[in-house]
């Protein structure tokens, strides 16, 4: 071992870190006590020497960049202005419509109640109407978000944990656990809405679904700037928008449904038929009373077979099988659930006191309400709560129904 | 110690009630260990007998299934925590030595089902686990160490792991290796009982920890060392870890369970002193004492179906393995606060508890680790 230390080195010393252990070996440096002089070249050392810490030998190492000082203004994963943890006072859980809706509400009637926001996406503020009809309209993706969830945190001074999953509530302790560690709070409102519900024959490895910004920027991508064959699964109100923008935006569109007719559950068959009649100049094959039996995956993209034996090929296919609410966090805080968090129609109480619930996650008298309407109304029951003024009873009603299939819209009642 | 004595005794002897075996393994928990501690704490003393004497007791076989009936998941992780109460690295070799069971029943592989496994229950042989790199490594943390080139009737592996604990000249542990095809990997892995005495491998002395140095923790360099029908446990090994990955992480609560519930202990011993000014702090005993109850019959609860493969119970057992790693840091923190300068005498065991709990929460899977693996699994699947 005779590096010359004294001669002008022909390049910059490099570092080089152990995978096993996080050692980092210094050129310059060398590693004396395992009999490398200083000045040891990474590319020199012996086969079978060893980590100083660890043992493991050159293999495990890789070439390191050394800190970057611009990172450290930056290295919190979680975005969003830091605010000390240890303050209880409103945590809202879900960064959809409700969940903002329910911050921006609760910051109208208490400027210095602090409010912290976890949500498993990023939190961007968008209309989820919009994702349909952009497709429709062939609107950039880039477009969609009305304001980053970083920018809505800031206007309204909330604490946002983004990309952040909470995982269970202790009512005991009024402790709610995320993977961005344990939240204490006050008063806790539950605002995490529904999730697409797959049936088992179509694995969300090969099916899209549509509930949510994220997942519709990636299909969005998929789908590419050329017009694709895309199959559609459930021809409710969400499949029957989606299939119908989808055709306007120029992709050949089959849509599957195991009723006869497209919206069998809110249009009657006459108004059925002259959605179909409707659709006769888009390329949008309707196909009904058929079962989906199961879909595999080829060279040339998907296969999807019914019961019946129908075989219908596409390059992508989308699922519109309905939502179901996730019970991991009411299940934790022991909450009553009927189909979804069962409220008070009135109150909007939980069976937990100071765990409140709005929007797509709430059931009154068993019966989901998933529209946008309700939820400004309920924001503001649960806000009168919490912030302790005169209450707001809440009034459930059923909302006026616009379906948007643009080829023939319809308004129900 | 005769070894074939003791494989009639374990196969005459039916095991202990449960309460029973709790009280006999507390016994030597506050006798013969409590007399050793400080010793394994701060100067490399491997409990060897005390591991032994437990292993007799069925303290460390508890969870697998017996011709006397199944396993309890949850008398293994009680009686971990009996002992953890008193030391935490005995706790942890508890732990070492009970999924190096685990995968010798799961295993499947005669070779290592019947006087091997009897011989390792007896605790007439000891063994560890090398799985901290391989979970890791499926969970998109870090890389496989270790390489298996298969040849005749084999593999030869190659690689180095940095530490493996509950290790000695005689004893054995479970480890995994990426199978290669040439010079990349061929897309599946290999589970072995890597022997420490076999051809190939050189066990090598770690540095100095700052806590729990009688562990027997090694760093293992293989150099072309031969596994073959003898060694292998699971080939293909993903299907094997999928099945036992919720018992391997669940067993681990013993250890954050004991170490709170020995710091608690040891506030409630400074109560009639200092409980004048110690009711001025955070996190006190009784408040601690609740959530740890409740964490622990979470854990009980968990322990009656080790084998769920669901994700959603996977995460819960995730969660409650980090909530008793955060538990362990605020309770062996807070014992230091409430004993003052006594607790911070270096023959103290609550400086040491404090040593300890950082252990329970960086070792794999860390904090940190569980948190990435439960993001990582509740991101939902979407089409390729």
């Amino acid at each position: 071992m005779s590096a010359p230390v004294t001669a002008p080195a022909p390049a910059p010393w490099q570092q080089y870190i152990c995978r096993a252990c996080g050692y980092v070996y210094n050129e310059a440096d060398g590693d004396p006590d395992g009999g490398l002089a200083p000045g040891t070249r990474f590319c020199d050392i012996p086969d079978d020497w060893a980590c100083a810490l660890c043992g493991v030998t050159k293999l495990d190492f890789d070439l390191c960049a050394g800190p970057d000082p611009a990172a450290r203004s930056t290295c919190s994963g979680a975005p969003g202005a830091p605010t000390p943890r240890s303050q209880p006072g409103v945590v809202i859980v879900g960064g959809g419509r409700a969940g903002w809706q329910m911050a921006e509400t609760l910051r109208a009637r208490d400027p210095a109640l602090p409010i912290t926001l976890v949500t498993a996406c990023n939190g961007d503020v968008y209309d989820k109407p919009m994702l349909s009809v952009a497709m429709a309209r062939q609107l950039a993706p880039a477009t969609l978000a009305r304001e980053t969830g970083e920018q809505a945190a800031r206007r309204l001074n909330v604490h946002l944990l983004a990309r952040t999953h909470a995982l269970r509530i202790c009512t005991a302790t009024r402790q709610l656990r995320t993977t961005r560690g344990t939240l204490r709070y006050r008063q806790l409102v539950l605002a995490h809405g529904a999730a697409p519900s797959l049936p088992p024959q179509l694995p969300p490895s090969m099916c899209w679904h549509v509930n949510h910004l994220d997942t519709y920027l990636k299909l969005r991508a998929a789908l590419g700037s050329q017009p694709r064959r895309v199959l559609v699964v459930g021809a409710g109100l969400v499949g029957s928008e989606l299939a119908n923008d989808l055709a306007l935006g120029g992709h050949q569109l089959t849509l599957l449904d195991v009723a006869s007719r497209p919206l069998a559950s809110c249009l009657d068959e006459a108004a059925s038929s002259a959605l179909l009649k409707a659709w006769e100049s888009l390329p949008l094959q309707f196909v009904g009373g058929v079962k989906v039996a199961g879909i595999t995956r080829g060279a040339a993209g998907y296969r999807v077979s019914t019961e019946c034996g129908q075989v219908f090929d596409a390059d992508q296919v989308i699922a519109a099988t309905g939502l179901i609410t996730p019970s991991r966090l009411a299940q934790t805080a022991a909450l009553a659930w009927r189909n979804g968090i069962a409220v008070d129609a009135a109150t909007l109480a939980t069976s937990q006191q100071d765990v409140h619930a709005l929007g797509d996650c709430i059931t009154i008298n068993g019966q989901s309400s998933r529209f946008i309407e309700p939820i400004a109304r309920q924001a503001k029951t649960i806000a009168a709560q919490i912030v302790c003024g005169a209450p707001v009873a809440y009034e459930h009603r059923t909302p006026l129904l616009r379906v948007k299939t643009t080829s023939l819209p319809f308004t129900l009642a | 110690m005769n070894a074939a004595d003791l494989l009639r005794d374990v196969i005459r002897v039916p095991p202990l009630a449960a309460d029973t075996l709790l009280a006999a393994v507390r016994a030597v928990a506050q006798g013969p260990l409590q007399q050793q501690v400080q010793g394994i704490d701060q100067e490399g003393h491997y409990p060897r007998a005390v591991l032994q004497q437990l292993a007799q007791l069925g303290a460390m076989s508890a969870h697998l299934d017996a011709p006397a009936g199944p396993g309890s998941y949850g008398l293994a992780i009680q009686a971990m925590a009996e002992v953890s109460r008193v030391c935490g690295a005995t706790g942890f070799m508890m732990w070492c030595q009970a999924v190096c069971g685990l995968y010798m029943q799961q295993s499947g592989n005669p070779a290592l089902m019947h006087e091997a496994l009897l011989r390792h229950v007896s605790g007439a042989g000891l063994g560890g686990t090398a799985l901290s790199n391989p979970m890791k490594s499926y969970a998109q943390i870090e890389s496989l160490l270790l390489k298996a080139t298969p040849v005749a009737g084999g593999y030869l592996v190659n690689g180095t792991l940095p530490w493996v604990s509950n290790l000695g000249a005689d004893h054995y542990f479970g480890a995994i290796a990426a199978v290669m095809e040439g010079d990349a990997p061929a897309g599946r892995e290999v589970m072995f009982l890597l022997r420490c005495d076999a051809p190939g491998v050189t066990l090598r002395e770690c540095p100095s920890f700052s806590a729990m140095e009688g562990t027997g923790t090694y760093g293992v360099r293989l150099k072309d060392h031969f596994i073959g029908a003898g060694e292998i446990m699971a080939d293909p090994a993903k299907p094997t870890i999928a099945r036992i990955r919720a018992a391997f992480v669940m067993l681990q609560c013993g250890m954050a369970v004991g170490i709170t519930q020995g710091a608690i202990d040891s506030m409630w011993a400074v109560e009639p002193q200092l409980g004048h000014v110690n009711q001025f702090l955070e996190d006190r005993p009784d408040t601690l004492q609740a959530e740890l109850d409740e964490l622990t019959a979470r854990v009980m609860r968990l322990a009656d179906t080790p084998f769920d493969t669901s994700t959603e119970f996977f995460i819960d057992v995730l969660d409650a393995r980090a909530h008793g790693a955060e538990l362990c840091l605020r309770a062996a923190q807070s014992a230091l606060m409430h004993q003052g300068a006594r607790g911070y005498l270096m023959s103290s065991g609550v400086q040491r508890r404090v040593r300890e709990s950082h252990f329970v929460a960086i070792v794999t899977p860390a904090i940190k680790h569980l948190r990435k693996e439960i993001a990582r699994l509740s991101a939902g699947e979407l089409p390729a």
